[in-house]
């Protein structure tokens, strides 16, 4: 072996690594999260999570997960969507409030729902690329806006998600909610294959640049907006299915948990950088933090410290680990 | 004659050239103020009298001081998400540690003024020091200080939880000075503070150089990570305080009493006219910016307008005032 293929071979190493240093990490706190919550559930049943349990995991995540995705794909144009929250909550209203228990009802709203999140997101994707608003701006108003459309169609907490629905989306008995991951990792892969998923990275990692080589950055930053609206759409019909019923303000919540499982993903805040696969993992960790705090016997109450705490924790890892990953460079 | 014209000339161009974009925007927002002011008049006899301007102006106070130490860190291009819990846990230890009694009142209010610098010292640190983004940072803290909060208090169930803010704090708070609640002096004193540091002082101007380029800044000689560290810390500091003025307005502390004011003190900051990536605006806009959504969302609720509809109105407004003037620069 020459020297120069040493050379290459090695620096392409180099390169793997920091490149998916995020992920790796992302993957990493999942992982330890996961044992986390093995060990204290052991100590405390003195035996491993039954199937329901982790069933339960998976479907309670389930709405996170695709908020964590829509707001992956804004945060890598070095944007923020904060609507999402009202986003969801219009979702899961519009679901509680018209959907039947027909197989036609269902496919029809879900398909209208995930239009009303397109809608939802052209709108803030049009506000930030052409009259060229602040998107944290623009979005802190959408979110205002979507939150009292929220409260119009479902003025009090209520409504009913057909029990066919919850076994399609979030089934308590068998692991539905799988196929969906197993499906978005599969749009995820073409993604980033396809001219749109080069688009939205380049023009994350320098807006110019990504102009002067031909992007439409106006354009693929309205696609990204969309994106974040159907996912955040989609969240909110895995919310329904997993509450069976509807609150106007069940989508608050993830207006924070979305941009904490983004950066637990490894998703880089000045974007161009990061993962929707690291997002998922940093989703299931949020919510796995969750129970690992209750079979601690952590008093409830401080569950938002432990959250909070274990947030910064993992992004000044991601830091130093990163820092350090550059420097063996 | 001859000779008054380019006099007058010069005076205009004088006018002109103190008539900045930055200050433009500082007098829409007043301007937004007093239409907001008209319109509830015309729509609601006696909105516009004295005494329910009095009522909006001290409500906008409380938005007011949150905002002021947002400004701070929106000058630099930061965020401080971590508003509502320092506000809300601020709130509980001064009730906490005061036990109601005017003794305790000094010490108290001292210790939780602190307590919002210990936390804004620590979200300083972490953006500065470890490069976490703003956004996660205070995120993280907020959560950090609501589980605290939430925690040591037994969710406002412990014993001193229930106790009345002592009558000082109270009475600094709520009573007339001059036929005008004494809060509205403390506000005015704010903005006269806060005007001075940032437009008459070297700190100001460095706040303003690391808001429009830190790296210029940084080869300027500036400190841009203690500057940094120091507003954040008046980030927390500001939140603290509205913590204490509300507590002493209302009596007595409530779970949740901060969660609206992340949201408002950041539209006030915007409709303030300070430029959300750092740099430019003034405190002054900020204050304008207070009232008018104060007196915005007044006027909503004076029309008995369905919550659904305050809140469409309320980010319709947020998004025309930022197509007025909150656009970014002209590109291809």
């Amino acid at each position: 072996m020459s020297e120069a293929t040493a050379y290459r071979r090695q620096s392409r190493w180099r390169h793997f690594v920091i490149q998916s240093a995020p992920l790796l990490l992302a993957e990493t706190i999942l992982a330890l999260t996961l044992v986390a919550w093995l060990i204290f559930y052991y100590r405390q049943l003195d035996s491993l999570p039954t199937s329901f349990d982790w069933l339960t995991v998976l479907n309670t995540s389930m709405p996170l997960v695709f908020a964590a995705i829509g707001q992956s794909v804004v945060v890598l144009t070095r944007g923020l969507d904060l609507s999402i929250g009202g986003m969801i909550s219009i979702s899961v209203s519009l679901a509680a409030t018209h959907m039947g228990a027909s197989a036609g009802d269902m496919v029809l709203w879900t398909v209208l729902i995930l239009l009303a999140g397109a809608a939802g997101g052209l709108l803030n994707g049009l506000l930030v690329a052409y009259a060229r608003l602040q998107p944290i701006l623009v979005t802190l108003a959408t979110l205002s806006i979507y939150q009292g459309i929220a409260i119009k169609i479902l003025p009090q907490p209520g409504g009913q998600i057909p029990e066919a629905y919850t076994n399609i989306l979030t089934n308590p008995d068998e692991p539905t909610a799988l196929v969906f991951i197993a499906l978005v990792l599969g749009l995820w892969f073409v993604f980033r294959r396809v001219p749109f998923g080069v688009a939205i990275y380049a023009l994350g990692n320098d807006e110019e640049a990504a102009r002067a080589n031909g992007i439409r950055v106006r354009r693929t930053k309205v696609a990204a907006y969309v994106v974040s609206g159907v996912f955040a759409a989609a969240a909110g019909l895995f919310l329904g299915a997993t509450t069976t019923a509807g609150d106007a303000t069940g989508g608050d919540v993830f207006v924070l948990t979305s941009i904490a499982a983004v950066v637990l993903g490894g998703v880089s805040f000045f974007g161009g950088r990061g993962s929707a696969v690291g997002s998922i993992c940093g989703a299931f960790a949020l919510t796995l933090v969750v129970n690992v705090l209750f079979f601690a016997h952590i008093d409830p109450l401080y569950q938002s410290f432990y959250q909070g705490l274990f947030l910064i924790t993992a992004v000044v890892l991601g830091t130093l680990v990163g820092r350090l990953a550059r420097g063996r460079t | 004659m001859s000779a008054e014209a380019p006099v007058a000339e010069a005076r205009g161009s004088a006018v002109a050239a103190w008539f900045t974009a930055d200050r433009r925007r500082v007098v829409y927002a007043f301007a937004a103020a007093v239409l907001v002011f008209v319109v509830g008049g015309i729509l609601k006899p006696g909105f516009a009298s004295r005494h329910s301007i009095e009522a909006i102006l001290v409500i906008a106070s409380f938005v007011g001081f949150v905002a002021a130490g947002q400004t701070f860190v929106v000058l630099i291009g930061g965020i401080d998400l971590s508003v509502p819990w320092v506000l809300n846990g601020a709130a509980i230890l001064l009730v906490t540690s005061s036990l109601g009694r005017d003794g305790r009142a000094l010490s108290a209010v001292a210790l939780t003024l602190g307590l919002g610098l210990t936390v804004g010292l620590v979200n300083g640190l972490g953006a500065a020091y470890l490069a976490v983004p703003a956004v996660v940072m205070t995120l993280g803290m907020n959560g950090v200080m609501e589980g605290l909060t939430l925690g040591l208090s037994k969710g406002l169930t412990c014993g001193a939880c229930a106790s009345y803010a002592p009558p000082a704090v109270r009475s600094a708070v709520r009573s007339d000075v001059l036929g005008v609640p004494a809060d509205l002096f403390l506000w005015l004193g704010i903005v006269v503070l806060v005007s001075f540091v940032l437009s008459w002082t070297t700190f100001g101007r460095r706040v303003y150089a690391t808001g429009n380029n830190a790296r210029a800044a940084f080869l300027a000689g500036i400190d841009v990570r203690i500057v940094t560290v120091v507003l954040y810390m008046l980030s927390g500091l500001f939140a603290a305080l509205a913590g204490i003025v509300l507590v002493g307005y209302s009596g007595q502390a409530a779970l949740g009493m901060g969660d609206p004011y992340l949201f408002q003190s950041i539209t006030a900051v915007v409709i303030g006219g300070v430029w959300i990536l750092g740099g430019r605006g003034h405190y002054l806009g900020v204050v304008a910016g207070s009232i008018t959504l104060i007196a915005l969302i007044s006027v909503l609720q004076a029309e008995n307008m369905p919550e659904y509809g305050r809140n469409i109105v309320y980010g319709v407004t947020i998004l025309v005032i930022l197509l007025l003037y909150g656009r970014g620069r002209q590109d291809h």
